[in-house]
C-alpha cells in the first residue's frame, strides 16, 4: 500500500508532535502524516520528570539567555555547537510560554507565573516544571492540540527504511504492525523524531523498551552519518532490576550508598561531597566498586545499596513518597525496611543523527530530539535541556518543513527498495536459522555494560567492538518464531534488535577511537580532556557492507572558548 | 531471594488462526520483587515467543501495559506478582486483555475508540490567545487553579477505567470515563474558552448523565485519580450553565425540589418528572403490577417535621447566590 | 447497641419489607434503632449535582441530628450510606466547609462536630454484634440454601470511603451468609452494578446490567440472590421480568433483603418478613 504526503514525521513524542503542529499552522495546505510505532501518549517524553529549562526570569530575575547558553556549553564540556545552543536558549522562553498558552499545566509561583527550580549544572534556577510530571503533561498537551488540528496519525507503524534518490528525500518504508503489511509513505520531507538509543544497554538502562534508535539506524542505512555516538549519559542510581531512575533527591535528603561490606564507599572517591558528588563522578565510583568485586550479586546482576532507613519512616513518607512507591512497585523493597538495590543506568544518548540545525545530509530529511545530534548537548546534557531540545527543534523543523515541502519534487519509492526490505523480513522465518532473540539481546546488553560503560579502556573497548561484531554476525541467523501477521511483536523485537546492534557498534567504535575523557565519555587510559587532538565531533558512517567508517567534524564555536570544566 | 512457582493463565487469541479465544498456562519460578510485566517478558522470551502484549516505559507512566489481572484492570508493570499470591499450594494468576475493547491479538486491544471519543468531545484547550501572539507571556494561573486540575492531568490514558466501567460494558457508544475526566480537566482550566460548547457535546446521548455512579473508575484508576469527583463536577457545571433539560438533570432536580418541599423523595412522580409523560408511558404496566402487590409509593408523602428549617436553609442559600 | 437510624426514602415506601423484617428481630440482638425523625432524604448524589452546598448542608444536618442524639448512624440503604459518608469525609477534612455548615445549622441548635460514624446494617451485624454471637442465635439455619450475594456498588466503592471489603473480592456478606448456615455460590457479578441509578435515564443499558447479574446468579445455581441494598433489590426483583425479557434465562430467581435473610435464620416466617411482597415469587 502506498501513501503520499508532503511531510511525514516519524515519531510522536514531544518533538514529532510539535513539528506536526507547527507544520500545519505554518502552512495549512501541506499534508502531514505522523507515523509512530506506539500511540503518541505512550512516547518516552512521558517519562521525563525534571522539567524544561528557559530563562524566563520568574525565579532569578537576573537570569538571561546568555547565562543559559554558557551553562549549556560548559555542561557539554565544550563539545556543543554554540550556534545551535544560542538558538536553543534564545527560543526557550517563547517556546515554553507557547506550550503554556496551548494549555500545558505548570506549577506556579505565588504571583501566578510559571514556577522555576534549580537543576544540575546551572548557575540560575530556570527549570520550569509541572510537579514531577513535566514530560507527561507536555506530551498530552501537544497530542491534544494535534487532535484539535486534525493531524493524521498512523499509529503502530514501524519504520523500516528511509528512502532517498541521490541525496533527495523520497519518503519512508514502514511495517503496519496490525497486519504486517509493508506500506510506503512517499514524502517530500521526512522529519525523524524517533527518540534515543540508550536501551542498547538493555536492563542497565532507564529507557523504555522501544527506545531502540529506529530513526538513527534507518539514517545510518541511508548513508547519513551519526555524530558523537560515544557519548551516553549514565545516571548513578537506577533500580537494579528495571534500570528505572531513583532521582538525585534521595541522596539529597541524606541517603547513603553502600557496598556489600556495608561501607559508605564514596568516602574513598569524594571524601568531601560523599554521595552528593557530580553525577558522572558518583556513577564512576559505583562502577569501580562493582568491578572490584564489592557489589552484591543477584539474578538481575551486580548492584550496590541506597540506604534510606536511617532517615526514618516519617521523613521517607513525607519527603520521598515517590521513591518509596517506585522502590516497592519495581523492586518489591520498602526503603523504610530495607536498602534499595541500585546501580548506574544508561539514561540518555547525546549522540545521534548528524543534523546541524535539524537538517541532515539528505535534502528534505530533518532529525530532531534525542535521535538527532545537532549538537546542543555535546558530551554531556544538562537536566531540563532535553525537553527544551525537542520543543525548540521540533518547532523549527515543522516550520521549515512546511515551507520546504511544496518546493520539493519527489519521484517515489522504488519497488526494488520495497522488495529488499520485504525479503529481509521474510528471511527471519527461515528454518535454517537458529539464533535466539533473547540471547543475542542479553549478550548485547552485557557487553555494552561491561565494555562500553561508564569506565572505558582500550582493552575492554576492543572486546566490546569484537563482541558486537560477532553478535551482528550471529544476528544474520536470528530466528523469528512467530510467523503470524497480526501484531507480531516477535518481529518488531527482532527489527529493534537489528537497529540496536548497528548503533551499539557505532557507540563502541567511536568510544574506542576517542583518546580522551570528555563529559560522559571517560577513558581510564586517557583520563584528561585533550582539546588539541580531540575537540571535534566524531562521525560514524555505515557502508553498504555494514562496515563502519569514522570521520570528524569541527565544533562550531562562539562566545565561549575552551576552559577547564569544574563545578 | 525468595522464589516460588507460579502458574500464569493467559488469554490467547490470534484471529488469523483461532476460531475462538482460549487460555494458555505457563508455570514459572518467580522471585520476590518481579512485576507481572517482567513475568510476561520472561514467558515470551523463554517459553512462548508468540505471546503478544503491549509494553513500553516499564515505569507506570506511558499506560501501554494495562491488562486485567485476576479480573481487575491494572498496569502490568506496576503490579507485583508477590502481592497477588494467596499462599495456597497452587498459585495461579489470570491475565486477560482489557474489557470493553476489541481484542486485536492476545492481550492487545484496539484503543482507537478512546482516541476517537477524545476527538469528538473536544478534549483539548482552546485558548483565548490568538496564534500570532503565542509565546510572549504565560497566563497568570494561581496555585489553587493549578491544583484544581492537577490530579486530572495525571491521566495516562491507560484504559483501565474504560475496561472497568459498568456502562461501557453494556454500551460501546457511552462517552466513557477517560473522556469525561479529560472534559473535566479542560473545563476547569482557567485558560480554556470552550467549556460551554464542550459540556453541551458531552451531555448529549450516551454522555455525561448515563454514568451509573458505580465508582469502578475511581476504584481502579492506576494513577489514583478520583474520576467520579470529576463527573460530579461536570454535572454541577451543567446545572450552573442551565443545561437542565436532560433526563439526568431533571432527575436530579426532582430530588432537590422534594427535599425542600417535603424532606422526602416523591417517588410516584419521579419517573414523570425525569422522563416526561410520553417517556413514562412505558412504565405503566410495571407500575400497575407493582401496585397490585402493594409495592407502590404513596401518592401523598407526608412532610417531615421541621420542614421549615430545611426551607430556611434553601432560602438562605438562594439569598447568598443572589448576592454573589 | 443503640443507633440513630437513617431509614431511606425507598424503605419508607416501596421496600417497606426491609424495615418490617428488621423490626421483628432487632430486639433479639439487643439492637435499638432510633429513627432520625427530623432527618431528610439524603438526596443520593443528585443533590450534589444541583448544588454542592445544599448537598453538604442537608447531609451535615442529618449527621448533626445523629450527633445530637449522641449516637452513630446506621442505615439499611447503601446509597444513603455512601452519600452520608461522603458528606462526612468532606466535612471532616475541611474546616471551611464545617464552618459554613454550622453557620446554617446554628438556628436549629444543631452542630456538626464529626462525632457520629455512619454504618451499614451489614457492618453493625458483622462488626458491632459479631458473627459468632449471631450464629449462636440462629434457630433455623439456612442449611442447603444457596445464596448469590449481590453487594451492590455503594457498599463497596470507593473503598477509600467505605473500606470494609476488597471491592474486587468482597467477603463480608459471604461470611454473614455462612454464619446463618447458608451456602454460597461463586459468581462474577457479586460486586458488579445493578444499574439502578440510570434506570430512568438509560433504561435499556441499565436493564442489561440488571439482566446480566440475574442471569449470572441463575446460571451459578443459586436459590436466592441476597442484597444489602433496597435499590439493588428493586432493580433485581421489581425489574427482573423486564431485565430478563428477550433473554433465555432458565428461570426467575427470588431476591432477599439482608434483613429478611437474617430474620429467616432467626426463626421468623416468610409472611412476617414481607417476602411475599416481592415481585418475584419465592
Amino acid at each position: 500500500m502506498e501513501h503520499k504526503y508532503d511531510i511525514v514525521i516519524v515519531g510522536a513524542g514531544g518533538g514529532g508532535l510539535f513539528a506536526a503542529l507547527e507544520a500545519v499552522r505554518t502552512n495549512p495546505r501541506v499534508s502531514v502524516a505522523v507515523i509512530s510505532k506506539v500511540y503518541p501518549t505512550r512516547s518516552h517524553t512521558s517519562a521525563a520528570q525534571g522539567g524544561v529549562n528557559a530563562a524566563l526570569g520568574n525565579k532569578d530575575r537576573d537570569d538571561t539567555v546568555e547565562l543559559h547558553v554558557f551553562d549549556t556549553v560548559k555542561g557539554s564540556d565544550y563539545l556543543a555547537d554554540q550556534d545551535a545552543v544560542d538558538y536553543l536558549c534564545s527560543q526557550a522562553p517563547s517556546v515554553v510560554r507557547e506550550l503554556e498558552n496551548l494549555g500545558a499545566p505548570f506549577s506556579r509561583f505565588p504571583d501566578g507565573t510559571i514556577a522555576q527550580r534549580p537543576f544540575g549544572g546551572t548557575v540560575k534556577d530556570r527549570c520550569c516544571y509541572c510537579a514531577d510530571k513535566t514530560g507527561h503533561t507536555l506530551l498530552h498537551t501537544l497530542f491534544e492540540q494535534c487532535l484539535r488540528r486534525g493531524v493524521t496519525f498512523f499509529n503502530e507503524y514501524f519504520l523500516l527504511s528511509l528512502e532517498h534518490a541521490d541525496g533527495d528525500c523520497q519518503g519512508v518504508i514502514t511495517l503496519n504492525m496490525a497486519t504486517s503489511a509493508i506500506e510506503t509513505f512517499v514524502a517530500s520531507v521526512v522529519i525523524l523524531a524517533t527518540g534515543g538509543h540508550a536501551k542498547m544497554y538493555w536492563n542497565r538502562s532507564s529507557n523504555a523498551a522501544g527506545n531502540t534508535g529506529d530513526g538513527q539506524a534507518a539514517a545510518l542505512r541511508a548513508g547519513i552519518p551519526l555524530k558523537d555516538m560515544e557519548f551516553i549519559q549514565f545516571h548513578p542510581t537506577g533500580l537494579r532490576k528495571s534500570g528505572l531512575l531513583v532521582t538525585e533527591g534521595a541522596r539529597g535528603e541524606g541517603g547513603y550508598l553502600l557496598n556489600r561490606h556495608g561501607e559508605r564507599f564514596m568516602a574513598r572517591y569524594a571524601p568531601q561531597k560523599m554521595e552528593l558528588g557530580p553525577r558522572d563522578l558518583v556513577a564512576r565510583s559505583m562502577e569501580t566498586e562493582i568491578i572490584e568485586g564489592n557489589g552484591f550479586e543477584s539474578d538481575a546482576g551486580s548492584y550496590l545499596e541506597l540506604d534510606l532507613r536511617h532517615l526514618g519512616a516519617g521523613a521517607i513518607k513525607k519527603k520521598l513518597p515517590q521513591i518509596r512507591e517506585l522502590s516497592m512497585h519495581f523492586e518489591g523493597v520498602d526503603p523504610i525496611e530495607e536498602p534499595i538495590p541500585v546501580r548506574p543506568t544508561a539514561h540518555y544518548s547525546m549522540g545521534g543523527i548528524d543534523a546541524a540545525m535539524a537538517r541532515t545530509a539528505i535534502r528534505g530529511v530533518y532529525a530532531i530530539g534525542e535521535c538527532a545530534c545537532i549538537s546542543v548537548h555535546g558530551a554531556n546534557r544538562l537536566g531540563g535541556n532535553s525537553l527544551l531540545d525537542i520543543l525548540v527543534f521540533g518547532k523549527r523543523a515543522g516550520q521549515e518543513a512546511a515551507l520546504e515541502a511544496p518546493e520539493r519534487k519527489v519521484h517515489g519509492i522504488t519497488p526494488a527498495a520495497v522488495r529488499m526490505v520485504a525479503h529481509e523480513i521474510r528471511s527471519y522465518a527461515g528454518h535454517e536459522r537458529y539464533e535466539r532473540y533473547g540471547i543475542i539481546r542479553e549478550e548485547m546488553g552485557k557487553t555494552m555494560g561491561d565494555n562500553v560503560g561508564i569506565y572505558r579502556i582500550e582493552g575492554r573497548l576492543r572486546k566490546g567492538v569484537d563482541e558486537i561484531q560477532s553478535l551482528r554476525e550471529r544476528f544474520r541467523r536470528i530466528r523469528l518464531f512467530d510467523t503470524g501477521t497480526v501484531f507480531n511483536t516477535n518481529l518488531i523485537q527482532i527489527l529493534e534488535l537489528k537497529n540496536m546492534l548497528d548503533l551499539a557498534l557505532c557507540v563502541a567504535v567511536t568510544a574506542l577511537e576517542r583518546l580522551e575523557s570528555r563529559g560522559s565519555h571517560y577513558r581510564e587510559d586517557f583520563p584528561r580532556r585533550d582539546d588539541e587532538a580531540w575537540h571535534r565531533h566524531s562521525l560514524c558512517t555505515m557502508g553498504g557492507d555494514g562496515e563502519m567508517s569514522l570521520n570528524h567534524k569541527a565544533v562550531t564555536m562562539g562566545k565561549y572558548s575552551l576552559e577547564t570544566r569544574s563545578y | 531471594m525468595e522464589r516460588r512457582e507460579v502458574s500464569f493463565r493467559i488469554y490467547r487469541y490470534n484471529p488469523q488462526v483461532d476460531r475462538t479465544p482460549f487460555y494458555d498456562n505457563f508455570r514459572i519460578a518467580v522471585e520476590k520483587g518481579i512485576t507481572i510485566l517482567r513475568a510476561l517478558n520472561h514467558i515470551k522470551e523463554h517459553l512462548e515467543p508468540r505471546l503478544t502484549f503491549r509494553a513500553f516505559c516499564q515505569a507506570g507512566i506511558c499506560g501501554s501495559c494495562a491488562v486485567r489481572i485476576n479480573g481487575v484492570s491494572r498496569l502490568a508493570c506496576t503490579t507485583q506478582v508477590w502481592d497477588l499470591l494467596t499462599g495456597s499450594g497452587d498459585e495461579t494468576i489470570l491475565i486477560e486483555p482489557l474489557d470493553n475493547l476489541e481484542v486485536i491479538r492476545d492481550l492487545v486491544v484496539d484503543i482507537n475508540p478512546i482516541m476517537e471519543k477524545l476527538k469528538r468531545n473536544y478534549s483539548w484547550i482552546r485558548p483565548a490567545i490568538p496564534e500570532e501572539e503565542m509565546g510572549r507571556k504565560e497566563h497568570i494561573v494561581s496555585d489553587e487553579e493549578f491544583e484544581t486540575i492537577n490530579a486530572s492531568s495525571d491521566c495516562i490514558l491507560c484504559g483501565s477505567c474504560y475496561s472497568e466501567c459498568s456502562m461501557m460494558a453494556v454500551n460501546r457508544d457511552y462517552i466513557s470515563p477517560p473522556v469525561l475526566l479529560k472534559t473535566f480537566r479542560m473545563n476547569n482550566d482557567t485558560r480554556d474558552t470552550f467549556a460551554c460548547e464542550r459540556l453541551r457535546e458531552v451531555t448529549t446521548d450516551d454522555g455525561l448523565w448515563d454514568c451509573t455512579h458505580c465508582y469502578k473508575c475511581t476504584e481502579h484508576c492506576t494513577k489514583k485519580i478520583p474520576i467520579m469527583d470529576g463527573i460530579h463536577r461536570l454535572r454541577e457545571e451543567a446545572f450552573e450553565r442551565g443545561m437542565t433539560q436532560t433526563k439526568g438533570a431533571r432527575h436530579a432536580q426532582a430530588f432537590f425540589d422534594d427535599i425542600r418541599d417535603i424532606g422526602r423523595l416523591r417517588e410516584v412522580t419521579l419517573p414523570l418528572r425525569t422522563k416526561g409523560v410520553l417517556g413514562s408511558i412505558g412504565m405503566v404496566p410495571l407500575a400497575v403490577r407493582m401496585g397490585l402487590k402493594g409495592r407502590k409509593p404513596p401518592l401523598l408523602v407526608k412532610r417531615i417535621p421541621d420542614i421549615e428549617r430545611v426551607r430556611d436553609i434553601y432560602s438562605r442559600l438562594e439569598a447568598n447566590r443572589g448576592e454573589s | 447497641m443503640q443507633y440513630a437510624y437513617f431509614l431511606s426514602c425507598i424503605n419508607e415506601s416501596m421496600t417497606k419489607e426491609v424495615d418490617r423484617a428488621l423490626n421483628l428481630w432487632k430486639k433479639d440482638l439487643g439492637m435499638e434503632l432510633v429513627n432520625l425523625e427530623k432527618g431528610t432524604c439524603c438526596g443520593g448524589s443528585n443533590l450534589d449535582y444541583v448544588s454542592p452546598n445544599h448537598f453538604i448542608i442537608i447531609n451535615g444536618r442529618n449527621l448533626a441530628l445523629a450527633e445530637q442524639m449522641g449516637l452513630d448512624l446506621a442505615t439499611s440503604c447503601s446509597t444513603c450510606l455512601l452519600t452520608l459518608r461522603r458528606a462526612k469525609h468532606i466535612l471532616d477534612t475541611s474546616s471551611e466547609k464545617r464552618e459554613m455548615v454550622n453557620a446554617h445549622l446554628a438556628d436549629e441548635g444543631l452542630y456538626y462536630g464529626g462525632t457520629s460514624d455512619v454504618k451499614h446494617l451489614l457492618w453493625v451485624i458483622n462488626e458491632d454484634y459479631g458473627l459468632e454471637r449471631l450464629a449462636v442465635k440462629v434457630t433455623a439455619p439456612l442449611r442447603g440454601v444457596r445464596f448469590a450475594p449481590f453487594y451492590g456498588c455503594h457498599i463497596l466503592r470507593p473503598s477509600a470511603l467505605l473500606g470494609r471489603d476488597d471491592s474486587a473480592a468482597p467477603s463480608s456478606l459471604d461470611r454473614l451468609v455462612e454464619a446463618l448456615g447458608g451456602s454460597l455460590v461463586e459468581y462474577g457479578s457479586k460486586n458488579k452494578c445493578c444499574g439502578f441509578h440510570t434506570l430512568l435515564v438509560a433504561e435499556k443499558q441499565s436493564l442489561t446490567m440488571t439482566g446480566n447479574a440475574i442471569e449470572d446468579a441463575v446460571r451459578s445455581g443459586a436459590d436466592y440472590i441476597v442484597t444489602p441494598c433496597p435499590l439493588c433489590h428493586t432493580a433485581l426483583d421489581a425489574y427482573q421480568d423486564k431485565a430478563l425479557a428477550g433473554r433465555r434465562a432458565s428461570r426467575n430467581i427470588p431476591v432477599l433483603h439482608l434483613s429478611q435473610m437474617i430474620g429467616l435464620a432467626l426463626g421468623y416466617s416468610r409472611e412476617a418478613l414481607g417476602i411475599d411482597r416481592h415481585m418475584i415469587a419465592v
